[in-house]
């Protein structure tokens, strides 16, 4: 395999030296670029003979833990599910379970990541967390989920891309320390929800046009005028009820959230990066873990992501994942740069 | 007087909010104890230990007569969610007196 510890657009301020004392740099430079194309051109074609956005990396296989708190908020609750162990009967335990391998197969296989902290971190999940809990999260070490409180949500395990948010969180935690709060705090969840929705798109092997786009489909109960709690594709547009009111999530800096709630808002926000990704993968078509995952996904891991991170910052972030994996004259790139245009970030 | 509960984030970012209210001397008997048991001086800060919050966790933001904090779920523990949860069940019990969602 060929890697480059130079970046492309060095290689090609070099190669376009005209100087006779660069001659030799500018040609190795123009050597080096015509391979990195090549790489670049193989990076954004599936491996033949595998599934679409499979890529050739072995991660080790999970290590599931599932426990039950019992309705107590003690945690992590006593073990009903090992790995390799038989489907408990209890739903949210096995949702829960399943959920968790799903997840893993689409760090393993597309992004060649082993486990949350790449490192092959076990996998714990509680479910039965609290009385009528309606919330699920991620505590920096293993996920939490309630029982829902049977009148606005039902189990928050019912979700595969609630589960697929989650784990996010880690592999969030693990590769980037993006602050919980305004800006970055809404990056970070925007992120756990492109990498949910991508967990249930990978297991339905569905494309960008066939996915729904909404995080937490099902969860709500039949009581509730909504079908999820955000849309990608739509932010705003995910529930409208007498009780819960309308969905908040602004899809363009326009309208801008300004609020100390919610750690700055950092769940109302996270539409407008939300809709960026939607735009891509739309734009690009077919599956969205493919070009559109690995930009999002290299723009996280690429260490260029500060604590306090703004949407302008990261939005720059992926526009040189996409110019590093695929060229600055590539289709990706148009489409990432395009996208947050849409959505009013300036880059 | 009046206390409010405040319930915001969580995965779901949706806001709910309890409310009730201490007219009678026997409400105020009961509500002014619970209230004068909170730490309201103590706050933890943002970045304090134990003040920050964890992805997904809900925020909550209450008042009671002159007093207000803003607290990470986590942080709701003893006196406080006593008090949480008091002003909680009392709020939902009117509500369904009053036959709403």
């Amino acid at each position: 395999m060929y890697c480059s510890i130079i970046p492309p657009y060095i290689l090609k301020r070099v190669a376009a030296q005209d100087a006779p004392q660069f001659s030799a740099a500018a040609r190795a430079a123009k050597e080096a670029l015509l391979h990195v194309k090549s790489v670049q051109a193989a990076r954004a074609q599936p491996s033949p003979g595998l599934p679409p956005g499979v890529r050739h990396v072995k991660a080790g296989p999970p290590q599931r833990t599932v426990y039950d708190a019992q309705e107590a908020e003690i945690l992590p609750g006593n073990v009903v599910r090992k790995e390799g162990e038989p489907a408990t009967g209890d739903p949210a335990a096995d949702e829960a379970y399943d959920g968790l391998g799903h997840t893993h197969r689409l760090y393993a296989d597309v992004f060649g990541r082993n486990s949350i902290d790449a490192q092959g971190l076990p996998l714990d999940a509680t479910v039965h967390f609290g009385k009528l809990y309606d919330n699920a999260f991620w505590d920096g070490s293993q996920m939490v989920f309630g029982d829902g409180d049977g009148e606005i949500f039902q189990r928050f395990t019912l979700s595969l891309s609630v589960i697929g948010h989650e784990l996010a969180h880690g592999v969030t935690q693990h590769s980037a320390g993006l602050a919980y709060r305004n800006q970055a705090g809404a990056i970070n969840e925007s992120l756990s929800d492109v990498f949910g929705a991508l967990v249930e798109q990978f297991v339905a092997q569905q494309t960008a046009a066939e996915a729904s786009w909404l995080i937490g489909e099902g969860l709500f109960t039949s009581q509730v005028e909504g079908s999820a709690l955000r849309s990608m594709k739509a932010p705003g547009t995910a529930y409208d009820d007498d009780v819960l009111g309308k969905d908040p999530q602004p899809d363009s800096m326009d309208s801008y959230v300004r609020t100390s709630a919610d750690n700055g808002g950092v769940h109302i926000n996270s539409g407008i990066p939300n809709r960026a990704f939607y735009l891509v993968a739309s734009s690009l078509g077919g599956y969205a873990w493919d070009s559109p995952g690995r930009i999002w996904y290299d723009a996280l891991t690429s260490g260029s992501l500060k604590a306090d991170t703004t949407f302008r910052a990261f939005a720059k972030v992926t526009l040189a994942s996409a110019e590093e994996l695929f060229g600055a004259a590539s289709k990706e790139h148009d489409a990432v740069k395009l996208a947050w245009e849409t959505v009013k970030v300036k880059l | 007087m009046k206390i409010t509960v405040q319930r915001s984030g969580g995965i779901a970012a949706l806001t709910r909010e309890w409310s009730v209210k201490a007219v009678t001397p026997a409400d105020k008997s009961r509500w002014e104890p619970l209230i004068a048991a909170c730490p309201w001086d103590a706050i933890p800060g943002r970045d304090e230990d134990g003040g920050g919050n964890q992805p997904d966790r809900f925020m909550y933001s209450i008042r009671a007569g002159q007093h207000r904090a803003t607290l990470p779920e986590r942080a709701v523990t003893g006196p406080w969610r006593i008090l949480v949860d008091n002003t909680r069940a009392a709020a939902e019990a009117a509500r369904n007196k009053d036959g709403r969602r």
